[in-house]
Protein backbone atom coordinates (compact mmCIF):
# COMPACT_ATOMS: atom_id res chain seq x y z
CA UNK A 1 0.00 0.00 0.00
CA UNK A 2 3.15 2.07 0.21
CA UNK A 3 2.17 3.42 -3.02
CA UNK A 4 -1.74 3.62 -2.87
CA UNK A 5 -1.80 7.63 -3.47
CA UNK A 6 1.33 7.47 -6.69
CA UNK A 7 -1.01 4.59 -7.78
CA UNK A 8 -4.62 6.91 -7.58
CA UNK A 9 -3.01 9.98 -8.43
CA UNK A 10 -2.02 8.40 -11.81
CA UNK A 11 -6.15 7.75 -12.50
CA UNK A 12 -6.97 11.31 -11.66
CA UNK A 13 -6.16 12.83 -15.36
CA UNK A 14 -8.84 10.65 -16.77
CA UNK A 15 -11.00 9.34 -13.51
CA UNK A 16 -13.41 10.40 -11.72
CA UNK A 17 -14.63 6.72 -9.77
CA UNK A 18 -12.54 4.06 -9.20
CA UNK A 19 -12.92 0.43 -7.90
CA UNK A 20 -10.05 -0.01 -5.11
CA UNK A 21 -9.66 -4.26 -4.70
CA UNK A 22 -7.83 -4.98 -1.98
CA UNK A 23 -6.19 -8.80 -1.47
CA UNK A 24 -6.85 -9.75 1.80
CA UNK A 25 -6.17 -13.48 2.14
CA UNK A 26 -5.12 -15.65 0.20
CA UNK A 27 -5.28 -19.50 0.06
CA UNK A 28 -3.37 -22.24 -1.98
CA UNK A 29 -0.26 -19.50 -1.77
CA UNK A 30 -0.28 -15.81 -3.57
CA UNK A 31 2.90 -14.35 -4.78
CA UNK A 32 1.77 -11.08 -4.07
CA UNK A 33 1.37 -9.70 -0.27
CA UNK A 34 -1.60 -9.16 1.32
CA UNK A 35 -2.56 -5.56 0.76
CA UNK A 36 -1.86 -5.59 -2.90
CA UNK A 37 -3.99 -3.29 -4.60
CA UNK A 38 -5.83 -2.88 -8.43
CA UNK A 39 -8.06 0.06 -9.45
CA UNK A 40 -10.61 -0.37 -12.27
CA UNK A 41 -11.28 3.35 -13.01
CA UNK A 42 -15.12 4.14 -14.36
CA UNK A 43 -13.79 5.40 -17.93
CA UNK A 44 -11.64 1.56 -18.02
CA UNK A 45 -8.31 2.84 -17.08
CA UNK A 46 -5.96 0.13 -14.91
CA UNK A 47 -3.46 0.59 -12.28
CA UNK A 48 -1.43 -1.96 -10.25
CA UNK A 49 -2.61 -5.33 -9.98
CA UNK A 50 -3.66 -8.43 -7.21
CA UNK A 51 -1.74 -11.34 -8.63
CA UNK A 52 1.53 -11.63 -10.91
CA UNK A 53 -0.63 -12.43 -13.49
CA UNK A 54 -3.78 -12.20 -15.19
CA UNK A 55 -5.96 -14.88 -14.46
CA UNK A 56 -7.33 -13.25 -11.01
CA UNK A 57 -7.19 -9.64 -12.03
CA UNK A 58 -9.72 -10.36 -14.84
CA UNK A 59 -12.08 -11.11 -12.50
CA UNK A 60 -11.37 -8.59 -10.03
CA UNK A 61 -11.92 -6.20 -12.58
CA UNK A 62 -15.07 -7.56 -13.20
CA UNK A 63 -16.34 -7.57 -9.82
CA UNK A 64 -14.96 -3.94 -9.42
CA UNK A 65 -17.14 -2.92 -12.67
CA UNK A 66 -19.92 -4.39 -11.34
CA UNK A 67 -19.64 -2.43 -8.00
CA UNK A 68 -18.75 0.59 -9.56
CA UNK A 69 -22.37 0.41 -10.44
CA UNK A 70 -24.05 0.07 -7.31
CA UNK A 71 -25.86 3.96 -7.38
CA UNK A 72 -24.75 5.03 -3.81
CA UNK A 73 -21.66 3.38 -3.57
CA UNK A 74 -20.94 0.17 -2.39
CA UNK A 75 -17.86 -2.16 -0.60
CA UNK A 76 -18.11 -6.29 -0.29
CA UNK A 77 -15.51 -9.09 0.11
CA UNK A 78 -15.66 -11.59 -2.83
CA UNK A 79 -13.54 -14.52 -2.90
CA UNK A 80 -11.99 -15.73 -6.84
CA UNK A 81 -11.35 -18.90 -7.21
CA UNK A 82 -9.17 -19.81 -10.14
CA UNK A 83 -10.68 -22.56 -11.86
CA UNK A 84 -10.21 -22.26 -15.65
CA UNK A 85 -11.23 -25.62 -16.76
CA UNK A 86 -8.61 -25.95 -19.42
CA UNK A 87 -5.75 -25.31 -17.08
CA UNK A 88 -7.09 -27.51 -14.70
CA UNK A 89 -7.10 -30.35 -17.71
CA UNK A 90 -3.62 -29.37 -18.86
CA UNK A 91 -2.53 -30.39 -15.03
CA UNK A 92 -2.01 -25.98 -15.03
CA UNK A 93 -4.44 -24.71 -12.81
CA UNK A 94 -2.65 -23.73 -9.17
CA UNK A 95 -5.41 -23.86 -7.08
CA UNK A 96 -5.47 -20.77 -5.24
CA UNK A 97 -8.39 -18.53 -3.87
CA UNK A 98 -8.25 -15.16 -3.12
CA UNK A 99 -10.50 -12.72 -1.03
CA UNK A 100 -10.48 -9.23 -2.40
CA UNK A 101 -12.22 -6.44 -0.30
CA UNK A 102 -13.66 -4.16 -3.54
CA UNK A 103 -14.71 -0.46 -2.56
CA UNK A 104 -16.07 1.93 -4.89
CA UNK A 105 -14.22 5.88 -4.45
CA UNK A 106 -14.53 8.95 -5.58
CA UNK A 107 -11.05 10.20 -6.42
CA UNK A 108 -12.19 13.99 -5.64
CA UNK A 109 -9.59 16.02 -3.03
CA UNK A 110 -11.99 16.38 -0.14
CA UNK A 111 -13.67 12.13 -0.40
CA UNK A 112 -13.12 10.70 2.99
CA UNK A 113 -11.23 7.78 2.16
CA UNK A 114 -8.74 9.89 -0.15
CA UNK A 115 -8.38 11.94 3.00
CA UNK A 116 -7.98 8.72 5.34
CA UNK A 117 -5.65 7.45 3.12
CA UNK A 118 -3.96 10.67 2.82
CA UNK A 119 -3.68 10.46 6.81
CA UNK A 120 -1.78 7.38 6.60
CA UNK A 121 0.71 8.13 4.09
CA UNK A 122 1.38 10.79 5.32
CA UNK A 123 1.97 8.63 8.86
CA UNK A 124 4.45 6.24 7.02
CA UNK A 125 6.35 9.17 5.23
CA UNK A 126 7.32 10.61 8.23
CA UNK A 127 8.68 7.68 9.69
CA UNK A 128 5.88 5.69 11.59
CA UNK A 129 4.09 2.92 10.76
CA UNK A 130 0.52 3.34 9.92
CA UNK A 131 -2.23 0.66 9.97
CA UNK A 132 -5.49 1.08 8.12
CA UNK A 133 -7.68 -1.10 9.96
CA UNK A 134 -10.82 -2.03 7.66
CA UNK A 135 -14.01 -3.51 8.64
CA UNK A 136 -14.89 -6.42 6.49
CA UNK A 137 -18.74 -6.39 6.29
CA UNK A 138 -20.38 -5.17 3.29
CA UNK A 139 -21.94 -1.62 3.39
CA UNK A 140 -22.26 1.79 0.73
CA UNK A 141 -18.74 2.96 2.35
CA UNK A 142 -16.07 1.18 4.33
CA UNK A 143 -15.59 1.35 7.69
CA UNK A 144 -11.90 2.48 8.77
CA UNK A 145 -9.63 3.73 11.39
CA UNK A 146 -6.16 4.42 10.90
CA UNK A 147 -3.55 3.72 13.97
CA UNK A 148 -0.04 5.23 13.95
CA UNK A 149 1.99 5.34 17.29
CA UNK A 150 -0.68 3.53 19.34
CA UNK A 151 -3.49 5.66 18.19
CA UNK A 152 -6.02 6.43 15.99
CA UNK A 153 -5.27 9.49 13.87
CA UNK A 154 -8.55 9.10 11.36
CA UNK A 155 -11.51 7.45 10.86
CA UNK A 156 -14.06 7.20 8.14
CA UNK A 157 -17.16 7.92 9.85
CA UNK A 158 -19.21 8.25 13.16
CA UNK A 159 -19.16 4.54 12.87
CA UNK A 160 -16.91 2.72 15.28
CA UNK A 161 -15.09 -0.37 14.50
CA UNK A 162 -13.46 -2.99 16.66
CA UNK A 163 -9.81 -1.41 16.64
CA UNK A 164 -9.56 -2.48 20.82
CA UNK A 165 -9.33 -5.98 19.77
CA UNK A 166 -6.26 -5.32 17.02
CA UNK A 167 -4.47 -2.38 18.90
CA UNK A 168 -2.34 -4.04 21.06
CA UNK A 169 -0.83 -6.22 18.57
CA UNK A 170 0.01 -3.72 15.69
CA UNK A 171 3.24 -2.16 17.02
CA UNK A 172 4.68 -6.27 16.59
CA UNK A 173 2.91 -6.33 13.18
CA UNK A 174 5.15 -6.86 10.23
CA UNK A 175 2.77 -7.54 7.68
CA UNK A 176 -0.82 -6.59 6.43
CA UNK A 177 -2.96 -9.11 8.16
CA UNK A 178 -6.78 -10.78 8.30
CA UNK A 179 -7.66 -10.74 12.15
CA UNK A 180 -10.96 -12.17 13.44
CA UNK A 181 -13.18 -9.85 16.42
CA UNK A 182 -16.02 -10.72 18.23
CA UNK A 183 -17.64 -7.94 15.66
CA UNK A 184 -16.51 -9.64 12.46
CA UNK A 185 -13.61 -9.92 10.10
CA UNK A 186 -10.83 -6.43 9.90
CA UNK A 187 -8.14 -6.31 7.58
CA UNK A 188 -5.27 -4.44 8.85
CA UNK A 189 -3.23 -2.83 5.92
CA UNK A 190 0.12 -1.62 7.04
CA UNK A 191 1.99 1.00 5.16
CA UNK A 192 5.08 0.87 6.31
CA UNK A 193 8.04 3.66 5.92
CA UNK A 194 10.20 3.36 3.12
CA UNK A 195 13.01 1.27 3.45
CA UNK A 196 16.37 3.39 3.55
CA UNK A 197 19.23 2.71 1.36
CA UNK A 198 22.53 4.60 1.77
CA UNK A 199 25.11 4.57 -0.79
CA UNK A 200 28.56 5.85 -0.38
CA UNK A 201 30.61 6.49 -3.20
CA UNK A 202 29.01 7.82 -6.00
CA UNK A 203 30.34 6.08 -8.83
CA UNK A 204 27.79 4.56 -11.95
CA UNK A 205 27.37 1.89 -10.07
CA UNK A 206 25.97 4.36 -7.52
CA UNK A 207 23.91 5.79 -10.28
CA UNK A 208 22.24 2.77 -11.47
CA UNK A 209 21.73 1.81 -7.70
CA UNK A 210 20.09 4.81 -6.58
CA UNK A 211 18.12 4.56 -10.07
CA UNK A 212 16.78 0.67 -8.63
CA UNK A 213 16.32 1.86 -5.23
CA UNK A 214 13.66 4.19 -6.47
CA UNK A 215 11.80 2.16 -8.54
CA UNK A 216 11.84 -0.54 -5.49
CA UNK A 217 9.90 2.17 -3.35
CA UNK A 218 13.23 2.84 -0.97
CA UNK A 219 14.07 6.05 0.41
CA UNK A 220 17.67 6.63 -1.56
CA UNK A 221 20.57 8.87 -0.05
CA UNK A 222 23.54 9.15 -1.61
CA UNK A 223 26.64 10.23 0.27
CA UNK A 224 30.53 11.31 -1.21
CA UNK A 225 33.69 13.50 0.15
CA UNK A 226 33.86 14.25 -3.27
CA UNK A 227 31.58 17.35 -4.42
CA UNK A 228 32.69 16.40 -8.19
CA UNK A 229 30.79 13.41 -8.20
CA UNK A 230 27.84 13.55 -5.58
CA UNK A 231 26.03 16.31 -7.92
CA UNK A 232 21.95 16.08 -8.23
CA UNK A 233 22.35 15.82 -12.03
CA UNK A 234 23.94 12.67 -11.26
CA UNK A 235 21.43 11.64 -9.06
CA UNK A 236 18.18 13.05 -10.06
CA UNK A 237 16.23 10.20 -8.13
CA UNK A 238 18.11 9.75 -4.94
CA UNK A 239 15.69 11.28 -2.05
CA UNK A 240 19.37 13.11 -0.62
CA UNK A 241 22.48 13.29 -2.29
CA UNK A 242 24.84 14.84 1.07
CA UNK A 243 28.63 15.89 0.37
CA UNK A 244 31.00 15.96 3.73
CA UNK A 245 32.93 13.53 6.05
CA UNK A 246 31.43 10.30 4.82
CA UNK A 247 31.57 8.53 8.62
CA UNK A 248 29.53 11.40 9.99
CA UNK A 249 26.83 11.53 7.58
CA UNK A 250 26.53 7.76 7.39
CA UNK A 251 25.85 8.32 11.19
CA UNK A 252 22.38 9.19 11.24
CA UNK A 253 21.10 6.36 9.09
CA UNK A 254 23.06 3.26 10.88
CA UNK A 255 19.30 2.19 12.35
CA UNK A 256 17.30 -1.06 11.94
CA UNK A 257 16.05 -1.34 8.41
CA UNK A 258 18.48 0.56 6.57
CA UNK A 259 20.87 -1.08 4.24
CA UNK A 260 24.68 0.73 4.25
CA UNK A 261 26.23 0.07 0.34
CA UNK A 262 29.47 1.21 0.23
CA UNK A 263 30.92 1.21 -3.37
CA UNK A 264 33.69 3.85 -2.94
CA UNK A 265 36.07 0.97 -3.46
CA UNK A 266 37.96 3.26 -1.11
CA UNK A 267 39.64 2.38 2.21
CA UNK A 268 39.55 5.85 3.79
CA UNK A 269 35.87 5.90 3.58
CA UNK A 270 35.19 1.76 4.12
CA UNK A 271 37.35 1.50 7.31
CA UNK A 272 35.40 4.51 9.18
CA UNK A 273 32.15 3.15 8.49
CA UNK A 274 32.40 0.19 8.99
CA UNK A 275 34.01 0.29 12.58
CA UNK A 276 30.25 2.29 12.63
CA UNK A 277 28.11 0.20 10.61
CA UNK A 278 29.19 -3.35 11.89
CA UNK A 279 28.34 -2.39 15.45
CA UNK A 280 25.03 -0.84 14.23
CA UNK A 281 21.57 -2.63 14.27
CA UNK A 282 21.23 -1.95 10.51
CA UNK A 283 19.52 -4.42 8.33
CA UNK A 284 22.22 -4.84 5.56
CA UNK A 285 25.79 -4.00 5.20
CA UNK A 286 27.61 -4.37 2.19
CA UNK A 287 31.02 -3.66 0.25
CA UNK A 288 31.95 -3.38 -3.06
CA UNK A 289 35.45 -5.53 -3.58
CA UNK A 290 36.28 -8.37 -5.05
CA UNK A 291 37.26 -11.51 -1.88
CA UNK A 292 40.86 -10.95 -1.40
CA UNK A 293 40.60 -6.97 -1.15
CA UNK A 294 37.43 -7.71 1.64
CA UNK A 295 39.53 -10.01 3.34
CA UNK A 296 42.17 -7.26 3.61
CA UNK A 297 39.66 -4.89 5.05
CA UNK A 298 38.41 -7.80 7.34
CA UNK A 299 41.73 -8.20 8.89
CA UNK A 300 42.43 -4.94 9.55
CA UNK A 301 38.99 -4.41 11.00
CA UNK A 302 39.64 -7.29 13.14
CA UNK A 303 42.87 -5.67 14.27
CA UNK A 304 40.55 -2.50 15.19
CA UNK A 305 38.65 -4.95 17.60
CA UNK A 306 35.56 -5.98 15.90
CA UNK A 307 34.13 -9.40 16.69
CA UNK A 308 33.66 -12.65 14.48
CA UNK A 309 30.03 -11.96 14.74
CA UNK A 310 30.26 -8.65 13.45
CA UNK A 311 32.59 -8.91 10.74
CA UNK A 312 30.29 -12.36 9.69
CA UNK A 313 27.79 -9.07 8.40
CA UNK A 314 29.79 -7.57 6.36
CA UNK A 315 28.44 -8.63 3.04
CA UNK A 316 31.49 -8.48 0.49
CA UNK A 317 32.05 -9.15 -2.41
CA UNK A 318 28.87 -7.45 -2.28
CA UNK A 319 25.70 -8.97 -4.92
CA UNK A 320 24.34 -12.04 -6.32
CA UNK A 321 26.52 -13.29 -8.41
CA UNK A 322 24.92 -13.40 -11.91
CA UNK A 323 28.03 -13.09 -13.68
CA UNK A 324 27.40 -8.91 -14.54
CA UNK A 325 30.05 -6.36 -15.11
CA UNK A 326 28.91 -3.46 -16.25
CA UNK A 327 27.07 -0.78 -13.88
CA UNK A 328 24.15 -1.76 -14.11
CA UNK A 329 24.61 -5.29 -13.53
CA UNK A 330 26.54 -4.81 -10.77
CA UNK A 331 23.82 -2.96 -9.32
CA UNK A 332 20.87 -5.02 -10.35
CA UNK A 333 23.06 -7.80 -8.51
CA UNK A 334 23.20 -5.72 -5.40
CA UNK A 335 19.30 -4.45 -5.34
CA UNK A 336 18.94 -8.27 -5.79
CA UNK A 337 21.20 -9.24 -2.66
CA UNK A 338 19.09 -6.15 -0.56
CA UNK A 339 15.72 -7.53 -1.37
CA UNK A 340 16.71 -11.88 -0.68
CA UNK A 341 18.24 -10.25 2.86
CA UNK A 342 15.04 -8.62 3.78
CA UNK A 343 13.19 -11.44 2.80
CA UNK A 344 15.78 -13.61 4.41
CA UNK A 345 16.31 -16.05 1.41
CA UNK A 346 20.15 -17.33 1.46
CA UNK A 347 21.08 -17.87 -2.08
CA UNK A 348 24.97 -17.15 -3.86
CA UNK A 349 26.75 -14.06 -3.15
CA UNK A 350 29.27 -12.81 -5.72
CA UNK A 351 32.50 -14.27 -6.20
CA UNK B 1 49.12 -4.01 5.86
CA UNK B 2 51.69 -3.39 4.00
CA UNK B 3 52.85 -0.06 2.92
CA UNK B 4 55.78 1.46 0.38
CA UNK B 5 55.88 4.34 3.10
CA UNK B 6 57.59 3.06 5.59
CA UNK B 7 57.18 2.35 9.43
CA UNK B 8 55.94 6.13 10.55
CA UNK B 9 53.10 6.20 8.15
CA UNK B 10 52.27 2.70 9.17
CA UNK B 11 52.03 3.19 12.46
CA UNK B 12 50.17 6.52 12.89
CA UNK B 13 47.72 5.19 10.40
CA UNK B 14 47.38 2.21 12.00
CA UNK B 15 47.79 3.66 15.75
CA UNK B 16 46.51 7.45 15.04
CA UNK B 17 47.26 9.62 17.95
CA UNK B 18 44.75 12.36 18.95
CA UNK B 19 41.62 11.49 16.46
CA UNK B 20 38.76 12.86 18.22
CA UNK B 21 36.57 15.63 18.55
CA UNK B 22 37.60 17.84 21.26
CA UNK B 23 34.67 18.77 23.70
CA UNK B 24 35.39 22.68 23.06
CA UNK B 25 37.32 23.66 20.40
CA UNK B 26 38.30 27.19 19.91
CA UNK B 27 38.69 26.38 16.07
CA UNK B 28 38.35 24.03 13.48
CA UNK B 29 38.71 23.51 9.60
CA UNK B 30 37.69 20.26 7.68
CA UNK B 31 40.66 20.39 4.81
CA UNK B 32 39.59 18.72 1.88
CA UNK B 33 41.08 16.98 -1.61
CA UNK B 34 38.48 17.85 -4.31
CA UNK B 35 40.23 14.63 -6.44
CA UNK B 36 41.17 11.93 -4.13
CA UNK B 37 38.41 12.79 -1.86
CA UNK B 38 40.44 13.00 1.67
CA UNK B 39 38.81 15.16 4.06
CA UNK B 40 40.55 16.03 7.73
CA UNK B 41 39.18 18.38 10.22
CA UNK B 42 41.66 19.96 12.63
CA UNK B 43 40.43 21.43 15.71
CA UNK B 44 42.22 23.01 18.16
CA UNK B 45 41.85 24.46 21.96
CA UNK B 46 43.78 27.51 22.67
CA UNK B 47 44.19 29.26 25.71
CA UNK B 48 46.22 32.25 26.40
CA UNK B 49 48.53 32.03 23.16
CA UNK B 50 48.77 28.32 23.66
CA UNK B 51 47.79 25.53 22.35
CA UNK B 52 46.01 22.78 24.82
CA UNK B 53 44.85 20.21 22.72
CA UNK B 54 44.45 18.99 19.10
CA UNK B 55 42.28 16.76 17.95
CA UNK B 56 41.51 15.47 14.28
CA UNK B 57 38.75 13.31 12.51
CA UNK B 58 40.07 11.59 9.45
CA UNK B 59 38.15 9.77 6.13
CA UNK B 60 41.69 9.96 4.35
CA UNK B 61 44.16 7.94 2.64
CA UNK B 62 47.31 6.38 5.19
CA UNK B 63 49.43 9.49 4.70
CA UNK B 64 47.14 12.16 5.18
CA UNK B 65 45.91 10.39 8.29
CA UNK B 66 49.28 9.87 9.46
CA UNK B 67 50.68 13.30 8.52
CA UNK B 68 47.30 14.70 10.56
CA UNK B 69 48.40 12.55 13.65
CA UNK B 70 52.06 13.55 13.72
CA UNK B 71 50.88 16.83 13.08
CA UNK B 72 48.40 17.25 16.51
CA UNK B 73 51.14 15.44 18.33
CA UNK B 74 53.63 18.34 17.77
CA UNK B 75 51.52 20.85 18.17
CA UNK B 76 49.88 19.82 21.29
CA UNK B 77 51.41 22.44 23.66
CA UNK B 78 52.67 24.80 21.91
CA UNK B 79 52.07 28.22 21.26
CA UNK B 80 49.93 29.19 18.16
CA UNK B 81 53.18 30.92 16.44
CA UNK B 82 55.03 28.10 16.94
CA UNK B 83 52.26 25.78 15.33
CA UNK B 84 52.26 28.24 12.45
CA UNK B 85 55.82 28.66 11.85
CA UNK B 86 55.98 24.57 10.49
CA UNK B 87 57.21 24.71 6.98
CA UNK B 88 55.35 22.37 4.53
CA UNK B 89 58.84 20.22 4.05
CA UNK B 90 59.02 19.76 8.07
CA UNK B 91 55.04 18.24 7.61
CA UNK B 92 56.58 15.67 4.96
CA UNK B 93 59.70 15.08 6.74
CA UNK B 94 58.04 14.15 9.90
CA UNK B 95 56.73 11.03 7.82
CA UNK B 96 59.34 9.71 7.41
CA UNK B 97 58.72 8.62 3.84
CA UNK B 98 59.46 8.97 0.32
CA UNK B 99 56.45 10.60 -0.95
CA UNK B 100 55.83 10.36 -4.60
CA UNK B 101 55.16 14.21 -5.72
CA UNK B 102 51.41 13.19 -6.65
CA UNK B 103 50.87 12.48 -2.37
CA UNK B 104 52.25 15.63 -0.86
CA UNK B 105 48.89 16.98 -1.20
CA UNK B 106 47.81 13.93 0.84
CA UNK B 107 50.60 14.64 3.42
CA UNK B 108 50.22 18.86 3.54
CA UNK B 109 45.95 18.73 3.60
CA UNK B 110 46.38 18.43 7.46
CA UNK B 111 48.71 21.21 7.93
CA UNK B 112 46.90 23.57 5.81
CA UNK B 113 44.02 22.48 7.53
CA UNK B 114 45.45 23.60 10.88
CA UNK B 115 46.64 26.96 9.74
CA UNK B 116 43.25 27.53 8.59
CA UNK B 117 42.18 27.02 11.76
CA UNK B 118 44.23 28.96 13.56
CA UNK B 119 43.56 31.95 11.75
CA UNK B 120 40.09 31.85 12.29
CA UNK B 121 40.69 31.70 16.19
CA UNK B 122 42.98 34.87 15.79
CA UNK B 123 40.12 36.36 13.63
CA UNK B 124 36.69 35.56 15.38
CA UNK B 125 33.79 35.32 13.40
Amino acid sequence: MTDVLDQLQQLRDTERRVAMATLVAARGGSPRPLGAKLFVGAGGRLVGSVSIGGCVDARVIEHGERILGVAGGRCERVTVTVDDQEALELGLNCGAEFDLFIESLSLADDDPTMQLLRSAASAAAGGHAAYVVTQMSPASTARRVVMSEGRAIASSSAHTIPVDAVAPELQDLEKSAMRATPSGDVFIDRLAPPDTLVIVGASDVAAALSRFGHQLGMRVVVIDGRERYATRERFSQADEVRVGMPSELVRPYLVAGASIVLVAHEYKYELPILRDALRSPARFVGMLAGRKRADGIRTLLREDGLSEEQLARLHAPIGLDIGGREPEEIALSIAAQLIAVREGKAIGRRS
Amino acid sequence: MTTPYGATVLEHFRRPRNQRSLERPTASHEGYNPLCGDRVRLEVAIDDGVIQSAGFTANACAICTASASLLTERVSGSTVDVALAIRDDEAVEALNAELPPARLACALLPLRALREALGKARTPA
